[in-house]
């Protein structure tokens, strides 16, 4: 092997060098869409909570409960110091140029006193689901944010101990070598890993078979030799001593009930995978109940993140965590040309 | 490599085409199938993978018995069309490129990723699969732009829809994941049981060359 790939891995060995990230659905990594709507400065602030009180009737905004009704001034050199949302554009029938206030308040006895002339702002139509979302809707106009900690310290890398990343490491190991001995034997160099978290047992290693039998993904097999560890299984892989597997200790399982009842498959089981998964293997994680996905290095037609995020797809019944740049540089040298 | 299966076959695309006939034949086929296993309380889904007017793979969902979750009606007889073409020494690719599947409901999207891998061109099916649907109801797979997946595929829906929903809601209501029912062998099913018979025998896989 070139001496630049064990310098490399020889980085990666320290698990705080290497650094992942989780695969969240379009709604929590895209931009929160904005809607135009008109906001105008409130002059004489005693009136504030009296203006917030009558829009509030004629213009409710009930879709838009994360939107805070006012906020500062966002030119230091206005003279007054708050702002006031006054309506959607689309709430407005007529859309002149210019709209004044009697525009948008079409009702005759709204009492428009401190309210200034309007003007155009755009704001988060959904409230933000993390906080780099927020931070940015937050630009528009202010909105409400619950904060799941847990995801805020994920986009950071900041989720996991060392002690956790140095066993996502050890089992993201035995990926890659059964993913090197799957290459000795012709197949494709990827390779993966099916843990028990609460035992910290690894229940079956596989590795691509592809070659042999065009369904036979790296996920698949490891699906198939953990079935094998239930007393079930189809395949036979006494040909390929790299896949393997371990029946699960009853007594340290993780999907196990009070009555010691066997976990349906793969509930509370994780992946671990130096290839994103195709879309046929994303979704037979999704039937065989996985908790979570780790994987190395994106595919092409990578169903985890890069054509689909089938872990979080909308309609199905079951979704999992999914962290991607697990060994990323050890797991990217596998695919390439030797 | 003998090539003389794959001759007569299509060479003109027509199986791309089945006629309402040839339709209405392999789909009452798999409606017995499906039929058969909702008796014996199993999923009611019942498949065919049809070449040059033989059945060379028959499957029903065998995820318990296995305690694989991926093995569906179609991943099982698409296993089938493999070993068929081992026994006879055949490129699997080029008997799948003249494979038509027929199934009671639509693939889901694991097997419809699957019959991509695999380049099965057309797929026959009953009612949609509105949970797991890869051909149109969750994804659409079948004709989804993904270069690295093997060939996209056409559908056929809609064949005795009603029916095959029936079968699903049938059998989805009374599912009960607190029990594990015993199961019962297929031999010994009951009633329905010689109708299904004669109709089964001429949709035998076929084990004649
Ligand atoms: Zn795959
Ligand atoms: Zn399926």
């Amino acid at each position: 092997m070139e001496p630049e790939t064990k310098k490399r891995r020889g980085m990666e060995s320290d698990p705080d060098w290497w650094d992942f990230l989780p695969v969240l659905s379009d709604e929590m990594s895209d931009e929160v869409p904005v809607l135009d709507a008109y906001a105008a400065p409130i002059t004489d602030k005693r009136q504030t909570s009296r203006l917030v009180k009558d829009l509030s009737v004629v213009h409710p905004l009930a879709d838009l409960q994360h939107i805070k009704r006012v906020r500062a001034r966002r030119d230091e050199k206005e003279p007054h110091a708050l702002e006031v949302l006054v309506c959607l554009v689309s709430d407005v029938l007529t859309r002149p140029q210019r709209p004044t206030l009697i525009d948008l308040l079409s009702s005759k006895d709204f009492n428009v006193k401190g309210l200034g002339e309007p003007f155009l702002v755009r704001i988060p139509a959904r409230a933000p689901l993390t906080r780099p979302q927020f931070e940015r809707a937050s630009r528009h106009w202010p909105t409400s944010f619950h904060e799941d900690k847990r995801v805020t310290l994920g986009l950071k890398g900041q989720l996991f101990t060392s002690g956790q990343k140095a066993k996502f490491q050890e089992y993201m190991t035995a990926a890659v070598e059964a993913a090197r001995a799957g290459r000795e034997e012709g197949m494709e160099a990827v390779g993966a890993a099916i843990i028990d978290p609460k035992s910290g047992q690894i229940l079956a290693v596989g590795h691509d078979l592809s070659r042999d039998h065009p369904l036979q993904h790296a996920a698949m097999v490891c699906i198939d030799l953990v079935a094998w560890g239930q007393g079930g299984g189809v395949y036979r892989y006494e040909k390929h001593p790299a896949c393997r597997y371990t029946a699960s200790d009853p007594q340290l399982s993780s999907g196990a009930s009070e009555e010691g009842v066997q976990p349906y498959i793969c509930t509370g089981y994780e992946l671990y995978i130096t290839r994103e998964p195709c879309v046929m293997c994303a979704m037979a994680l999704v039937h065989s109940r996985i908790s979570r996905v780790f994987y190395g290095t994106s595919s092409p037609d990578g169903a985890l993140g890069t054509k689909y995020k089938i872990h979080c797809q909308k309609g199905l019944n079951h979704h999992f965590q999914v962290y991607q740049g697990v060994m990323r540089q050890t797991c990217e040298a596998l695919t390439r040309p030797r | 490599m003998r090539s003389d299966a794959a001759e007569n076959n299509g060479i003109d695309g027509s199986f791309l085409q089945p006629s309402d006939t040839e339709v209405q034949r392999w789909m009452s086929c798999a409606f017995n199938m499906a039929k058969e296993a909702l008796e014996s309380g199993e999923v009611p889904v019942g498949c065919l993978l049809v070449y040059n007017n033989m059945v060379l793979g028959k499957g029903r969902n065998e995820v318990n018995e296995t305690k694989n979750a991926t093995r569906h009606a179609e991943m099982v007889a698409l296993d089938q069309v493999l070993e068929w073409c081992s026994d006879r020494e055949l490129d699997p690719e080029e008997v799948c490129r003249r494979c038509v599947l027929y199934v009671t409901v639509e693939p889901c999207i694991t097997c419809a990723a699957a019959l991509r891998l695999m380049n099965i061109p057309l797929v026959v099916y009953g009612c949609k699969n509105e949970r797991f649907g890869g051909c149109g109801s969750v994804l659409d797979i079948s004709a989804a732009d993904l270069p690295h997946t093997g060939t996209s595929f056409t559908c056929i829906p809609g064949h005795r829809a009603d029916e095959a929903v029936d079968m699903l809601k049938t059998f989805y209501k009374q599912e009960n994941p607190n029990v594990l029912k015993p199961k019962v062998r297929k031999d010994s099913l009951g009633p329905a049981g010689g109708s299904v018979t004669t109709q089964r025998e001429s949709c035998e896989k076929s084990t004649s060359d």
